[in-house]
């Protein structure tokens, strides 16, 4: 009788196991309300049974690879991480005779991956908070001008290291290779006036409060902010822009449905879709032109007279180092 | 009856076994064990084992890892903090926890149901919520501050998040059912005739205080002092949300190496190192102690 019962149990776990099993892939992002956009405007309409996993992690990545068990087909990640893990054989690579990459922004594609979509760090002011907002990273980074608590990101990543180096007097064009001494010297000088925000939905928070009044934030998020009524100013002056992309761990089961999606994640009208809904740009240089032109002037990839691209070659090979050395000198 | 007998004395470890009871211990109680042990084995101990052992082979075989851990100033500080923190937690929560274990164990139930009922609902809970609840209220632009700001206490705001105040705030609120829990039971079970005793012997308040509760109260203490220790060690989610970066504990470096930087090396140096210092804390409290404080008898 008992093994009637366990039986049973066993059969039903299987049974309910098995709606998983028959999706055609799995799709990892960062959760929030990027992830919802990517679900409604990639996932649902690719023509595929996408189930939906996350938050990213890279720790997993490497697990499931090293391990031979790789659950997640398609993941979005940092364009820095997506060329190093390239590089170490974590990827696979893509199949260019699905997905057409001639259309895409060729600063976001390499052989593993390509953009998924592309944000600025931009200079978020609270116009109700301060009497005056900064403009330019040198002011973000003046505190005689303007006092107060300003929010930066917390992880290490492309954008911050560079806003201090612009704000030090460094011409955009001679920013790479990064002088990190250089720049931890400038952050040393604001050190006690930052806040870090660890993700999207707590820069918000700390903006819309006043507890940071300025700061750097992802112009996406400035967008949906100002949409709820908060009244923020975004300097585009110096915007630093850094992209997603996604990628295909080594040793997807479903990479040929893997390399479906991205072919339609990458899409100028799925991308279009996607930039409508999140505030951020388009990888696919065809989908400005599918854009109300109103919303598509809002967006990073308008704003490129004064952007600055972060180098995610340098990034990839000296993510590790700058990683180590930045977390070292937070907890200082 | 009898073998609920002898199936206690198996698990207190056989030394009460009479002399002409079987010498082999029953299977049952065991058998009862196995299941939760396996996965135990499996799906914890197996990969922590992987992990420490990725810090002595990664990324070459060796000791560089702890070598490095323990070569830097930064590492040594965030090791420091971890102490620092967790001391400081234990220490509020004991001295906010033992008035209020005190004042539950004489109050009549009715009354002390409600208020238990508080302690019990705040731990079910989501702790990112009532993490992000603190960071609302004690922010500079928080409730607190303003209040504060509006009656005219104070000029400036007071910073009480992104630091140490914050970090302390957040994990004592979270951490005192660990400490009253156990407290309470413990006074709970102190015949109230014997401080009277200590009364009609003449002994003043601060004499009955010292001589006779504080050390009949004293494992439950201890057992709640080394819970929350031991649970402030490897805390992540609220120091990473209340305190500053200057803050950082243990278990977020963890994170960082496991998670951001993908050095499993060095993660799992940190990891046992933290394993090491939670086991002797565990073992120490055994020794003085025994298991009395942790709910057995």
């Amino acid at each position: 009788m008992k093994n009637v019962i366990a039986w049973a149990a066993f059969a039903a776990t299987v049974g309910l196991a098995a709606p998983a099993c028959a999706a055609d892939m799995v799709f990892v992002s960062w959760g929030g309300t990027t992830q919802d956009a990517q679900k409604a405007a990639w996932a649902e309409k690719a023509g595929l049974s996408v189930l939906q996993d996350g938050p990213t992690d890279y720790g997993k990545i490497k697990a499931m690879v090293e391990a031979g068990k790789v659950t997640w087909d398609v993941v979005d990640v940092e364009g820095d991480y997506a060329v190093q893990a390239g590089d170490a054989g974590l990827l696979e690579k893509l199949d260019f005779s699905v997905i057409d990459k001639s259309k895409l922004d060729p600063r976001f594609v390499t052989d593993y991956s390509v953009g998924s979509f592309y944000y600025s760090f931009v200079i978020g002011c609270n116009q109700d908070a301060v009497k005056a907002c900064p403009k330019t990273w040198a002011d973000l980074f003046d505190t005689a001008k303007f006092p107060g608590k300003r929010a930066f990101y917390k992880w290490s990543a492309p954008g911050v290291i560079e806003a201090a180096l612009l704000a030090d007097g460094v011409a955009a064009d001679k920013l790479y290779p990064l002088d990190l001494d250089r720049a931890f010297k400038k952050l040393d000088t604001i050190k006690k006036d930052i806040v870090w925000w660890t993700g999207g939905a707590q820069s918000q928070q700390l903006l819309a409060s006043a507890e940071a009044p300025f700061g750097s934030f992802w112009n996406g998020r400035l967008t949906a902010l100002e949409k709820t009524g908060v009244k923020v100013s975004t300097s585009w002056d110096g915007n630093i822009t850094a992209a997603d992309s996604l990628v295909v761990p080594k040793g997807s089961k479903n990479k040929a449905a893997a390399m479906k999606f991205i072919a339609y994640a990458s899409s100028a009208k799925a991308q279009a879709e996607f930039a409508a809904a999140s505030g951020y740009a388009p990888t696919n240089l065809g989908s400005p032109a599918l854009m109300d032109p109103a919303l598509a002037k809002t967006l990073p990839d308008q704003q490129t007279a004064k952007q600055i691209n972060a180098d995610m070659t340098y990034w990839a090979k000296n993510r590790d180092a700058i990683g180590t050395r930045w977390y070292a000198w937070q907890a200082k | 009856m009898a073998g609920v007998t002898r199936q206690a004395a198996a698990i207190g470890g056989g030394t009460g076994l009479a002399p002409g009871r079987p010498r082999r211990l029953p299977a049952g109680p065991f058998a009862l064990v196995v299941p939760g042990l396996l996965l135990l084995v499996v799906f914890f101990a197996l990969p922590v084992l992987a992990l420490l052992l990725r810090s002595v082979t990664e990324p070459e075989p060796g000791f560089a890892n702890y070598a490095a851990l323990i070569g830097s100033g930064t590492y040594l500080k965030i090791f420091f903090n971890t102490f620092l923190v967790s001391a400081v937690v234990t220490l509020v929560s004991l001295a906010i926890g033992f008035p209020v274990a005190w004042t539950l164990a004489i109050l009549p139930q009715g009354v002390a149901a409600p208020i238990f009922g508080v302690l019990i609902l705040s731990m079910w809970t989501n702790l990112l919520t009532r993490t992000y609840a603190w960071m609302v209220l004690l922010q500079r632009t928080g409730v607190i501050n303003k209040s504060l700001i509006g009656l005219g206490l104070i000029d400036a705001p007071l910073p009480m998040v992104n630091n140490l105040t914050g970090v302390t705030i957040g994990m004592t609120y979270i951490m005192l059912p660990f400490v009253v829990l156990p407290l309470y039971g413990v006074i709970r079970r102190i015949d109230p005739a014997i401080l009277q005793a200590a009364a009609l012997c003449g002994a003043s308040r601060f004499q009955a205080l010292r001589l006779v509760l504080l050390p009949l109260v004293a494992p439950g203490m201890a057992a709640g002092a080394l819970m929350v220790f031991v649970m402030s060690l490897g805390y992540f989610v609220t120091p990473a949300l209340l305190g500053g970066t200057a803050n950082m504990m243990l278990a977020e470096l963890i994170a960082q190496f496991v998670q951001s930087l993908v050095n499993w090396g060095m993660g799992g140096a940190a990891a046992l190192v933290l394993l090491v210092v939670t086991l002797a804390l565990y073992a120490l409290q055994l020794r003085l102690f025994g298991t009395a404080g942790l709910g057995g008898r």
